[in-house]
């Protein structure tokens, strides 16, 4: 019997899409009808979807984390011989089991842009619908209906002639669909930007301290890299400043103080930022920062950390990468938090010592910080001391 | 000249048949028990009924997380009121639900999988209600009160001793449709039984904001008595609903039931109630399920054993095994069909052209 390929329905009544929390099957395992396969969030509730048909699974088709969009495929099952005559799929509801040409069209998601351009378009609402879905403009039909009305062979003639899909893609432009981890980053930072009003300073640190700590523990089998040491410190800072810790709660027109400090780490992946988070990083001594943190942007980049180690987060660290020439950038906000913090690379550069100019390790950072919690005096403050913490580390 | 509220609530009281059965708290009192007049097999019928109305429910969730339902709202935690109301009525007499009756539907005999053809995009009224004397779902909230008490008043003016079943929940009551259909029944003496069924949540608005006062007392207003009862104990509202329709059948008039219960699952399939109630909530009402509870008795008093249970639980599983089968197998009908064909016993010409057309609209898809 071939595989059944089970498709995300539409879950609560016009959702989109599906956020996988996590599988409660695996590949290869035995599934019965009404085994629990995996627990998705819609933008309304999370649910446990059961499996439709009794078998083995074949693949999974996401990772948790992932969003899913209705209709997309999401979990293969090769089926025991006795569902058979079960898994034929008869009249289907949201995209449920079996194959979605099976009588109700999926919709069209790689041309959602055509627009209706004029109210005068006479047609029929499926038709309407129709036209959207295959990305016909029936403003720029005539149609051959009785009084001009457009009917659906005449949206079927348009969509099949290229000239008139659009958005066609001309001269080079290639439009690329926006789901999952993109279309959230997206999603939050067009929250930041339009809700909080953020600036941004700057500082250089000296980090022969820090430099010098890192080879002491590289002598003695502790190897570590930067990070460790700057979440350490801007814990530090965030105690003795814990405005920066916090939220501005716009419904009540109130700043929310957070007690632990939940450090967000942005991390880079194939599937783009993700910013894991160090739950409670001010009951934590330095290695196990560093083994944790290390923990966290490993799970990231596989793919692996739940939803819930991704968000929470009270502060984010970022950087602008290790190595290369760029010495550092203006972080955006994480909302709903208060401050980012931005390390750029550590290297040698000139600095005046006593007078003198000298080569010494040192490196950027920039703050950015919510100007409704926080005035630039104290963000002054707050950024020198994170300097003085920076500065001041001893093996 | 015009009776003061306290004479009214004195001659409403005297009225009552209910108040004898039930302790100040709603719960069925021993004399009540012992005037039930349910043999041990009947008895045992109820407990088989709630398992099957409760294991069809669960199967309707899981058809709805599996892309087979378009919507579903599970009457988990109530099957009680379900089983306990259809029982004490007689075939003949009438329901008019709200939309999460269908336990009460599988008990009047409708077909479990041709109701769900509802919830599935294939029918907009599955059964005959003349069949069943039982009416459509109806999912705008309080409609289908009036609606009954109409009806109620046909029944008497044709000297029928039908009886209309009512049933609404705690959210209706704040509906001026539930207050015009009181009302006019208190006046015109329908033979109605309102049921109640206070589930404590209207979607996510609880009980608190619902309503300052007390539902059942409510009745007295419009003239006729109300109780509030345990709606997790089968057998009381099953002796609360015979009584109320016994003296509506009697010309007496109608009589609210506020049977007292939980919506233990979701609204619907599109509600996430973990979001406005407690888990503290969820178990106190889970230490007073329905089915548990009753079947603790039924061990209590000889009258169910273990292998009875476990048969039940097996013809359970079988029927909604039955009804996902049936259900999955169930061709769509023509879409002209399901859009033109009940508008019109004698169509004009205008609209058949209409519908040649829609249809012919829709070849090749």
């Amino acid at each position: 019997m071939a595989d059944q390929t089970f498709r995300l329905p539409d879950l609560g009544e016009g959702l989109t899409e599906a956020q996988l929390v996590a599988w409660r099957v695996e590949e290869g395992g035995r599934v019965d009808v009404n085994t629990p396969l995996c627990e998705v969030e819609t933008a309304k509730a999370v649910v446990v979807i059961p499996s439709p048909w009794a078998g083995t699974i074949h693949k999974l088709h996401a990772r948790p984390g992932e969003s899913v969009a209705v209709g997309e495929p999401l979990v293969t099952i090769t089926p025991v011989e006795a569902t058979q005559a079960e898994a034929t799929p008869g009249t289907l509801v949201g995209y449920g089991p079996g194959a979605p040409e099976s009588g109700i069209r999926r919709k069209a998601r790689s041309a959602p842009a055509a627009t209706e351009s004029s109210s005068d378009v006479r047609a029929a609402p499926f038709v309407r619908q129709l036209a959207k879905d295959m990305g016909v403009d029936l403003a720029q039909l005539t149609g051959s209906g009785p009084g001009g009305r457009i009917t659906r062979a005449d949206v079927e003639a348009a969509a099949s002639s290229p000239a008139a899909t659009a958005p066609a893609a001309t001269d080079g432009e290639r439009r690329i669909s926006v789901v999952g981890i993109r279309k959230a980053i997206a999603r939050q930072m067009l929250r930041s930007v339009s809700t909080i009003p953020q600036f941004t300073e700057f500082a250089v640190f000296d980090a022969t301290n820090l430099m010098a700590a890192r080879e002491e523990g590289k002598a003695s089998g502790r190897s570590m890299t930067p990070l460790p040491y700057f979440i350490a410190a801007v814990v530090k800072a965030v105690r003795a400043f814990p405005l920066m810790n916090s939220s501005w709660d716009e419904s009540r027109d109130e700043i929310i103080v957070k007690q632990p400090v939940n450090v967000g780490i942005a991390v880079n992946t194939s599937q783009g930022l993700l910013v894991p988070v160090l739950r409670d990083a001010e009951q934590l001594q330095l290695t196990a920062i560093a083994e944790k943190s290390a923990q966290l942007i490993e799970g990231a980049r596989a793919g692996t950390l739940p939803p819930n180690q991704m968000s929470g987060g009270t502060i984010t660290v970022t950087n602008v990468g290790a190595s290369g020439p760029v010495e550092t950038g203006t972080p955006i906000i994480n909302p709903p938090e208060c401050c980012v913090v931005a390390f750029g690379a550590i290297k040698p550069r000139p600095m005046v010592v006593q007078g003198e100019v000298v080569a010494r390790s040192g490196a950027w950072i920039s703050i950015s910080v919510d100007h409704r919690i926080v005035d630039g005096a104290l963000a002054t403050e707050f950024l020198t001391a994170l300097v003085t913490e920076l500065e001041s580390i001893s093996a | 000249m015009f009776p003061t509220m306290a004479d009214v609530v004195r001659v409403v009281a005297a009225d009552d048949p209910l108040r004898a059965l039930f302790s100040p708290a709603g719960e069925l009192t021993a004399e009540g028990r012992s005037r039930l007049g349910l043999d041990a097999a009947a008895l045992r019928e109820l407990y088989r009924n709630m398992v099957l109305i409760r294991r069809a429910d669960q199967e309707a969730l899981n058809l709805q997380r599996q892309g087979e339902l378009g919507l579903w709202g599970q009457y988990l935690g109530q099957e009680a009121i379900h089983v306990g109301a259809m029982t004490a009525l007689r075939t003949t007499d009438w329901v008019f639900p709200s939309y999460r009756e269908f336990g009460m539907a599988m008990i009047r005999g409708v077909d479990p999988a041709d109701m769900l053809t509802m919830f599935r995009g294939l029918s907009h009224g599955p059964w005959d209600p003349r069949k069943y004397h039982f009416a459509p779902l109806a999912i705008p909230v309080a409609t289908q009160v009036p609606h009954a008490v109409g009806f109620a008043l046909g029944c008497r003016l044709k000297h029928s001793d039908e009886v209309v079943l009512s049933t609404f929940g705690d959210g209706a009551t704040s509906e001026g449709d539930w207050h015009e259909a009181m009302n006019f029944a208190g006046v015109f003496k329908a033979p109605v039984v309102f049921l109640c069924q206070n589930n404590g949540w209207a979607i996510s608005v609880p009980l608190s904001k619902q309503t300052a006062g007390s539902i059942a007392d409510r009745a007295s207003g419009y003239g006729f008595p109300g109780i509030r009862i345990d709606g997790n104990d089968v057998l009381g509202v099953y002796a609360a609903v015979m009584a109320a329709a016994d003296r509506a059948r009697q010309g007496e008039g109608p009589y609210l039931i506020e049977a007292v219960t939980y919506r233990m699952g979701a609204h619907t399939s599109s509600d996430d109630p973990t979001r406005y109630r407690t888990e503290s909530e969820l178990e106190a009402w889970n230490a007073k399920d329905p089915i548990a509870r009753y079947r603790a008795w039924l061990e209590q008093q000889g009258i169910i054993d273990e292998r009875t249970v476990a048969a039940i639980a097996d013809a359970a599983e079988s029927a909604a095994q039955a009804m996902r089968a049936r259900l999955t197998a169930m061709p769509a009908p023509p879409p002209g069909e399901a859009i033109f064909g009940r508008v019109y016993s004698n169509p004009p010409e205008s609209f058949l052209r209409e519908r040649e057309e829609f249809e012919s609209s829709l070849e090749g898809s």
